[in-house]
């Protein structure tokens, strides 16, 4: 399938789906960079390096905790706002603007490492202007709904 | 009970306390902190002193170095 996400296309589709984020790395399992936003090529080593030692601190700050391990960090600056997400087999970090709403943030990082694991492509809607340009039918009224009608039999 | 504003001015008023509260509310979310958050979504605040945030919060700021860098 021509649309299926690559780890290599992971953190410029998140750059795609956030316009907070100034940059952004993928790890693989084994901590090596696996993806960043393209024109981070230069220094994406270094923040891969980074956005692992962030794990790794993360994880020695709450080894004595009585939950879970962390899934997801943010942390916020002066200057902007660091955040990651990882799965098994993945660590996206992202550095974002200050005043990136983090909630949103964090469910990006999560769609996109969703999408990765083979979970479904992210949907971005299309402005109404080319929504007109095909026929208006029930099924593309149907697929703009944003959530199920309730009520039903 | 809030007390009921009559009158323009009162108005304004309560106008500038929400607008004064709302300023308030967003600086306070942009201090340096620390969260995390477990796979159910629920979140926790790495207090300053507690071990470990000095070092989150300094790789964190490396990280913001290198793309500010970049940029």
């Amino acid at each position: 399938m021509a649309d299926t996400l690559t780890p290599e296309r992971a953190a410029e589709r998140l750059r795609g789906l956030s316009a907070d984020v100034r940059g952004a790395v993928l790890l693989d399992a084994a901590g090596s960079l696996a993806g960043a936003t393209d024109d981070d090529h230069d220094n994406a080593p270094a923040l891969a390096d980074l956005a692992r030692r962030l794990f790794e601190e993360v994880d020695r700050a709450t080894r004595d905790w009585d939950t879970e391990p962390p899934e997801q960090v943010e942390v916020q600056l002066p200057g902007g706002a660091v955040f990651a997400s990882r799965t098994p087999r993945w660590t996206l970090a992202a550095v974002a603007k200050r005043g990136a709403l983090s909630s949103l943030m964090l469910y990006d990082l999560r769609a996109v490492l969703g999408e990765l694991e083979g979970g479904p492509a992210i949907r971005r809607s299309t402005s109404a202007e080319e929504r007109a340009r095909g026929p208006a039918t029930e099924e593309h009224a149907a697929e703009e709904l944003p959530m199920p009608e309730l009520g039903g039999q | 009970m809030k007390e009921k504003r009559k009158g323009p001015l009162s108005r304004a008023a309560g106008l500038a306390e929400g607008m004064a509260a709302t300023v308030r509310r967003m600086q306070r979310e942009r201090e340096p902190r620390v969260l995390l958050y477990d796979p159910a979504g629920y979140a926790r605040l790495v207090q300053p002193e507690a071990r470990g945030h000095a070092r989150i919060m300094q790789v964190a700021e490396e990280m913001l170095g290198q793309v500010a860098e970049r940029e």
